[in-house]
């Protein structure tokens, strides 16, 4: 990736003249298009029958056991043969993936591991990208340390203003629930990478032309946190590490931004209105958001959560019901509302594949789609709402073709694989040289 | 203490010999009931590794939790020769090795920002609006130097009640950066809480520009126009820039500045007039990189240079105050007393502690702790149904708007007033609305300004911080009362005792009872449902004290029967030992350890004040703010002046170098 010539760099090689697109296709031979990922990620797991093949007649389990044992005792034994199979739609739950069947994999038979101490739900979400070998990280209850996102942003994300964004359609208004259910990306243990939730708000800070420049603050600053550095304890002057990572950031940021204004004009994004908009609506101005980052090469990696975990506070999925819904109460009764969480499940798979058809869409300079070019992956931190098991997870990869991954395939990964294998794999293929990654025993053959 | 060899020796011996016979059948060996396993820890010294566990073994002998009601009990001589060793033990060992945890260093939260940036620039207004700060007043009742409430205040709630957030004077175009969360019970000052990430450090930069760059950034709102900002008389303004910048700094990095730190900033103001720019535009862009600099975005301590627990500075001290009480910076009178050591003196601490008390700005701190302690915030997302409590709404208006502010109210009451905390419990008095006194009724609905009135409390069932509207219908689900989430509260909030999250493999309790149980109480419904012996151990601590409010409907309102006409069975034992058999008794039960409930606020009012979680180590704190309160006949005011009295308060563990302790928590 260092040596080859970025669609971004040759970009700014022009400095600004007006060639337009077509003329720079002939160039195409030459030209490598950016490598991209996307993780999208879905709360409170999935009901299980409705999403595993294989898995449709089993009975409904209403409560099960933590996230450190396995799957619900009373659930008869299925076998499940592993490797691969050609992946066909018999699911309910997986009937909006039709359209994209030929550039989606279902991934099935992955484990993340509970560490006892902090609650699943909030584990499940804060640790889904980073899932450390448990009690590695000494002085945190949390299995928790520098997220994928990160870690392949630290690889692929110097080229671009933002190394990697984090956007969340969190719909909630109180503030009840605490920082480890509502966020997946992390720099590193107990240090956040806080997500963007208001749509005008993003397209002010990733769009607007006419950004503050502060480099005259900065240079300031810099300077006070080089002397403030010799106060500070041990522990404190780690911290403020974060500081100077923040700032040479933006720093990066107002080099990069300024040669991107022509491409930024050409989106030709609206900026979006503050009026309500139905779920699915708002899901998909968010996701036009992302999609308008990574296309223009904004950023390389962003995450992508649909909504936070837990959190009992009810609200409106339009498209499902004229009522409030708790997902996550729901999840506790799913013998009583089996349907209604089917339909929330597969409003969830649907989002996604809008998603993934409107980056289809977009094609790149060597003819392939920004789908080809990206790795977007579906998933979640529970395999089942109800039994908060953190074993055989929902998983859906996407895209990848111009890294050598096909679609119209189920993986069943043996019993016991790491999620990280997944990981490991997927950081691999976005030019991360390395051999292990959080509690990876091996990569993922996918 | 003085332990000779002798009595060690005893005293290891009848630790050993208790264990075994009264512990280790369910904690160690074969069982290990509630992750408690005792068998590595039958010699003091094992036990030295893990103070937080020795802390707990001495709370539940003492409060004899343990051993359950239905095993042998030892007897009374056995548990106080018991309890004698342990806290013989747990002071040497505490004395020998006593090493705080240390508040990380963290950046201010939303609340704190707004503060300080205010109180730097001396705002005459808000620098935006933040719904967190959930009472509005509209009458200027907040006076604490009267020591008296007036007996009618005007007050809206920000978060519920109708335009609450747009009439208050704020800066035009300053949106803030969102709010932070509050952590598992604790507050929303904590360390992991607080990070800086590239996208918040950007909005800090943003916001520092949108402040000082607001239209009402002039000489009329802010109060240090002419002292920072405004062209000097002088012809040559250079002379006063080292003068001028160097208070300034001192101010907002709440320490003394060396000269090597002010040089970049008048080397950055020079260049600039040199080269021909504005006087106030020069110093305002010196304001902006202020206000984003971390010496003024981080909370922390000085390092203490040596790993070795020391007294904080006067200036930590002063910060440790002004944080605790008013949100915001210290002001120059402490960062003067700080600056001639004066404050580390106990006469001049407590002076400047009441003078604290006796600000307005201590509005700041009735602000933010009182509703995070009684987690009144989880109100404004209650949504009772409809059809079973219609007079829970109010045309577009939720009535919850007015029950949030009552606790607010008898809290800013008690401080002011400097009564007594037990009336936190048990008050003689308290304000409502007119609605809140007749819910019920067709008084008029204030949605805006709503009127307040200190109403005598005849019917003691209600009144208080437990017995109140708000808690009662925000620990209830929007038909049924939960009684396990109210106990959960009450043991959180008054005992500061937070039970262990449920596993969550235990199912909600259905709203409607499943057919065939249509005739059975709550309590027979959840007995039925709770059948894993491994769920007793807490829920025998906390079922009864929610179950004795199921005379208050999910609503709070009083009811004698269930809606299938079964009688409430509210009947229960608080903590083993006081029976109760209806509402009144309850109350009269909790007043009996009113002394837990002082030692429970004691350990939230600490652990707001250092932003961190306590461990063993603020043991002794806890004590002497509890011993100090109850001999002080438990005035509040009293109360907060023994928690900046305390050894936590006043020192810290902040090592230049990477130690390893003694682990006083382990992993477990």
């Amino acid at each position: 990736m260092k040596n080859s010539l970025s669609r971004f760099k040759f970009l700014r090689g022009l400095q600004g003249s007006v060639l337009g697109l077509p003329m720079l296709e002939a160039f195409s031979q030459e030209v490598k298009v950016a490598k991209r990922m996307v993780h999208f990620y879905v709360p409170i797991g999935v009901v299980r029958k409705g999403f595993f093949p294989g898995e449709q007649d089993q009975h409904l389990v209403d409560f099960g056991n933590n996230g450190d044992k396995h799957s619900h005792r009373s659930l008869k034994e299925i076998t499940k043969p592993v490797g691969e199979h050609p992946l066909k739609i018999s699911m309910p739950t997986l009937e909006p993936l039709q359209p994209m069947l030929q550039k989606t994999t279902l991934i099935t038979g992955l484990d993340r591991v509970f560490q006892d101490g902090t609650d699943v739900h909030a584990q499940c979400a804060s640790c889904y990208l980073s899932s450390a070998a448990p009690y590695r990280i000494s002085n945190s209850a949390w299995p928790l340390d520098r997220t994928l996102d990160h870690v392949v942003a630290d690889e692929i994300g110097s080229e671009t203003p933002f190394k990697t964004l984090a956007f969340s359609c969190n719909p909630h208004q109180d503030m009840k629930e605490s920082i480890y259910f509502d966020n997946i990306s992390w720099y590193g243990t107990g240090h956040l990478a806080p997500s963007m939730r208001h749509p005008r708000k993003i397209y002010q800070r990733l769009f607007n032309l006419k950004k503050q420049d502060h480099r005259e603050i900065t240079s300031l600053v810099l300077a006070d946190a080089r002397s403030f550095k010799r106060r500070l304890s041990y522990a404190d002057r780690h911290k403020l590490e974060e500081y100077f990572e923040g700032i040479r950031n933006i720093e990066h940021q107002m080099v990069k931004l300024e040669g991107m204004s022509d491409r930024l004009m050409k989106l030709k994004l609206r900026e979006p209105k503050s009026s309500y908009l139905p779920r699915g609506q708002f899901i998909q101005v968010m996701a036009d958001l992302m999609v308008a980052a990574l296309q223009s090469g904004l950023t390389h990696v962003s995450t992508f959560m649909v909504a936070p975990e837990r959190w009992d506070t009810p609200y409106l999925f339009d498209e499902i019901s004229d009522q409030p819904m708790s997902h996550h109460k729901m999840s506790h009764h799913q013998s009583k509302y089996v349907e209604t969480l089917m339909q929330v499940d597969r409003f969830h798979v649907r989002q996604f594949v809008t998603m993934l058809q409107k980056m289809d869409r977009i094609k790149e300079l060597d003819g392939q789609s920004l789908l080809d070019h990206s790795l977007v992956t579906y998933g979640s931190g529970l395999g089942d709402g109800a039994t908060h098991q953190y074993n055989d997870l929902p998983i859906i990869m996407a895209g990848g073709h111009s890294m050598g991954y096909r679609g119209g395939r189920h993986i069943r990964a043996p019993k016991g694989t790491p999620l990280a294998n997944l990981w490991l794999r997927q950081a691999q293929s976005l030019g991360v040289e390395r051999s292990q990654f959080a509690d990876s025993t091996s990569t993922l053959n996918v | 203490m003085v332990l000779f060899g002798m009595a060690e020796a005893q005293d290891e011996a009848k630790w050993e010999a208790f264990a075994r016979s009264h512990c280790l059948e369910c904690h160690g060996g074969k069982k290990v009931k509630g992750k408690v396993d005792l068998k590595d820890y039958l010699k003091l010294d094992q036990l030295a590794s893990d103070l937080e566990l020795t802390k707990n073994l001495i709370e539940v002998l003492d409060y004899e939790e343990m051993p359950p009601e239905d095993e042998a009990q030892p007897s009374k001589s056995e548990r106080s020769n018991i309890l004698g060793v342990l806290e013989r033990f747990f002071d040497s060992t505490l004395k020998e090795n006593r090493v705080f945890a240390q508040s990380p260093m963290r950046r201010m939260n939303r609340f704190q920002y707004s503060n300080a940036v205010k109180d730097l620039f001396e705002l005459k207004t808000m620098v935006f609006s933040l719904p967190e700060r959930m009472m509005r007043d509209h009458s200027q009742y907040f006076n604490p130097s009267s020591g008296k409430m007036p007996e009618t205040v005007q007050v809206g709630s920000r978060p519920l009640g109708k335009s609450q957030m747009i009439s208050e004077s704020v800066f035009q175009d300053v949106a803030p950066f969102p709010q932070d969360l509050r952590a598992e019970h604790g507050f929303d000052n904590r360390g992991d809480h607080l990070t800086l990430s590239p996208m918040l450090l950007e909005s800090f930069l943003e916001l520092s520009s949108r402040i000082v760059d607001a239209n009402q950034f002039n000489s009329r709102y802010v109060g240090i126009w002419d002292r920072f900002f405004k062209t000097p008389d002088d012809k040559n303004a250079v002379n006063v820039l080292e003068q001028r910048i160097g208070r300034f700094l001192q101010r907002a990095f709440r320490r003394p500045v060396l000269s090597s730190e002010i040089q970049p900033y008048l080397e950055f103001s020079r260049e600039k007039l040199a080269a021909g720019a504005h006087f106030t535009e020069v110093m305002k862009a010196v304001a902006k990189a202020v206000i984003a600099s971390p010496k003024f975005l981080y909370l922390y301590d000085d390092t203490s240079e040596n790993a070795s627990t020391t007294e904080v500075s006067s200036f930590d001290l002063a910060s440790r105050l002004s944080f605790f009480l008013w949100g915001s910076l210290p002001d120059q009178t402490l960062l003067d007393l700080a600056a001639k050591d004066e404050l580390l003196k106990y006469e001049v601490l407590l002076s400047q502690a009441d003078r604290m008390l006796n600000d307005k700005k201590l509005k700041r701190f009735t602000d933010s702790f009182p509703t995070q302690w009684l987690q009144l915030e989880r109100i404004i997302s209650s949504r009772l149904d409809k059809d079973e409590f219609p007079f829970f709404y109010k045309a577009r208006y939720r009535s919850s708007m007015h029950m949030m502010l009552e606790p607010l109210l008898l809290f800013e009451t008690v401080l002011i007033e400097n009564r007594s905390v037990i009336e936190l419990l048990n008050p003689s008095f308290t304000y409502q609305s007119d609605w809140l006194a007749n819910p019920k009724g067709k008084d008029k609905f204030s949605v805006g300004k709503i009127p307040f009135k200190r109403r005598e409390i005849h019917d003691r069932r209600y009144g208080g911080i437990i017995t109140n509207l708000a808690v009662l219908t925000m620990t209830s689900g929007s038909k049924e009362t939960h009684p396990i989430t109210r106990g959960a509260w009450l043991s959180t909030v008054v005992f500061n005792n937070p039970p262990p999250p449920p596993p969550a493999d235990v199912p909600p309790l259905p709203e409607k009872p499943a057919a065939g149980d249509e005739n059975l109480t709550l309590r027979e419904r959840l007995n039925q449902h709770r059948e894993r012996s491994d769920c007793a151990g807490c829920h025998d601590k906390i079922d009864p004290l929610g179950f004795a409010l199921e005379n208050f409907d999910a609503m709070g309102m009083w009811r004698d029967q269930y809606e299938n006409g079964r009688q409430i069975d509210m009947q229960g034992k608080l903590f083993r030992k006081h029976r109760f058999d209806n509402a009144l008794e309850f109350k009269k039960a909790i007043l009996k350890e009113k002394d837990r409930f002082v030692r429970g606020l004691a350990g939230h009012l600490l652990s707001f004040a250092l932003a961190r979680e306590l461990d063993a180590s603020d043991e002794p704190s806890i004590e002497f703010i509890t011993a100090q309160t109850i001999s002080k006949d438990y005035r509040f005011r009293e109360m907060i002046k023994a928690v900046v009295q305390s050894t936590s308060f006043r020192m810290k563990t902040t090592p230049a170098k990477l130690v390893q302790h003694l682990p006083s928590k382990k992993q477990r």
